[in-house]
């Protein structure tokens, strides 16, 4: 066996029905790398990182997370899930629950954490995404950029030590974007392991190490982002990069 | 002649409050009991396993497609042929029991399925096992679709558990049957007996409704 990163695929590939929305990928993701998924819709960024957790389940590969081998029946995937945080794009908050109970769920049912203890574990995050104030409201009672960052919060209090990001920015409007990559930022900072799905180039440039652009369930081009966003290699990656750099 | 009747209706009394205590606590058992039975069944009817939910399908058919009234006669008349024993009581239990679950199973299946799949998304991805994910995110949702039908519904059982004065439990039913024949005004002992289930059953139509327009509006941890 070779060197394994903390997330390796190896020639994975997956259909749904006649679709071949992931094609013969390899792509291997070093602890606390951050990278950078972009490419046009439905060229199967998302599936690819669903995968990474097991919410969508491979054909045919290895993809190998943690050390652990996923589609082998040995592999535990509701602990393997405890390591691995996932940002939705539409949140996902339960609607039910407070700030603080969405934080404190998991790590009180799945962890076994004092509710105490969680309860002060759960308002330091609050506090660490800029929402200390908003401990005891309701998902319904904030605005989407703070829902997302109480999905972050969720996430980090497992203390996991993936997390994926689902374009976590594209169901905000404008003015909320900047509060969610900020917090996305400090993560990337203290050395998570990554991998995030946007076109945020902001965030790229300043966090990741490596841009990976995918078109039609294919891994196109990968490099770092000053040689993705300055000098792309494709003329897809190109054509990619002048739509979304006219706006 | 009228205040004669009434005289005797007033002589009735004892009989009519054992017959509306007979409703009730028939009612009472088989409605805790079927809304056991009903939850389990319908997070099993949408718990993935295809053969079991299948199975439960076809059994909720097969009781929403038959009459209560057939039901309750297999069940007192054909069970003895089989060599189980029953008395009025138990068998009016089981029978009532068995169709208020039918029923709450779908309610809840319904409510269940109502629930986004991003929920359950996301309470997998925090590790969250099969009974926790039901338990913390899924049901306290579904309730929310679950409540107000679940209520209308007990209003309609305690209404059908009439059917058991046909294998002679002496429900409120049955004690108009009784009353009629010492007292023959048909009109006026049937329509308290009318008014005794709806004495029961109002206050359940007034939660029912009360639940709906809460529903509508609330968000938060749903409470009655």
């Amino acid at each position: 066996m070779t060197k394994t990163g903390m997330i390796d695929f190896r020639g994975v590939n997956k259909w749904f029905g006649e679709l071949n929305v992931l094609k013969d990928i390899t792509l291997s993701v070093e602890p606390r790398e951050v990278v950078v998924v972009c490419g046009p819709s439905g060229s199967g960024k998302s599936t690819l990182i669903r995968c990474v957790n097991g919410l969508e389940a491979i054909k045919d590969g290895d993809l190998v997370v943690d050390g652990q081998r996923l589609g082998n029946p040995a592999t535990n995937m509701t602990q393997l899930r405890t390591e691995i945080g996932f940002v939705f794009q539409s949140f996902n908050l339960y609607p039910h629950k407070t700030a603080l109970e969405n934080v404190t769920l998991a790590p009180i049912h799945v962890r076994k954490i004092p509710r105490t203890e969680a309860e002060k574990a759960g308002r330091e995050l609050l506090a660490k995404v800029g929402l200390a104030d908003k401990v005891n409201a309701y998902p319904a009672q904030l605005s989407g950029g703070q829902q997302q960052r109480v999905a972050i919060a969720r996430c980090l209090g497992m203390r996991p030590k993936i997390m994926l990001f689902d374009e976590p920015t594209s169901a905000l409007d404008p003015e909320m974007i900047s509060e969610v990559l900020d917090v996305m930022v400090a993560v990337a900072e203290e050395g998570m392991t990554m991998m995030v799905v946007t076109h945020e180039m902001g965030f790229a440039r300043k966090v990741a190490q490596r841009v990976v652009f995918m078109d039609a369930g294919a891994i196109v081009e990968s490099g770092t982002p000053d040689e993705f966003f300055s000098h792309p290699k494709t003329d897809r990656s190109r054509a990619f990069l002048s739509k979304i750099l006219r706006h | 002649m009228i205040w004669q009747q009434l005289q005797s209706l007033a002589g009735s009394y004892p009989l009519a409050l054992r017959g509306l205590g007979m409703t009730v606590v028939l009612s009472l058992i088989s409605l805790v009991l079927g809304t056991l039975l009903g939850f389990g069944l319908g997070i099993l009817r949408t718990g993935g396993n295809r053969l079991v939910g299948s199975l439960i399908g076809a059994w909720v058919d097969l009781i929403r497609g038959t009459p209560f009234l057939v039901q309750i006669f297999l069940i007192f008349f054909i069970l003895p042929e089989l060599g189980i024993e029953l008395d009025a009581f138990t068998a009016g239990i089981i029978a009532l029991t068995n169709l208020a679950a039918c029923f709450i199973c779908e309610i809840v299946a319904a409510g269940i399925r109502s629930v986004p799949t991003g929920q359950v998304e996301a309470a997998l991805a925090s590790g969250l096992s099969r009974w926790q994910r039901m338990r913390q995110v899924v049901l306290p949702q579904a309730m929310r679709i679950v409540l107000p039908p679940l209520v209308g519904q007990y209003v309609l059982l305690i209404k059908d558990s009439s059917v058991v004065s046909a294998i002679g439990l002496t429900d409120l039913t049955r004690v108009g049957w009784l009353v009629v024949q010492r007292v023959p005004n048909g009109l006026l002992v049937f329509f308290l007996v009318g008014v005794g289930y709806f004495i029961v059953c109002y206050p359940l139509i007034m939660l029912a409704r009360r639940l709906e327009r809460r529903m509508g509006a609330a968000h938060g941890e749903v409470q009655l």
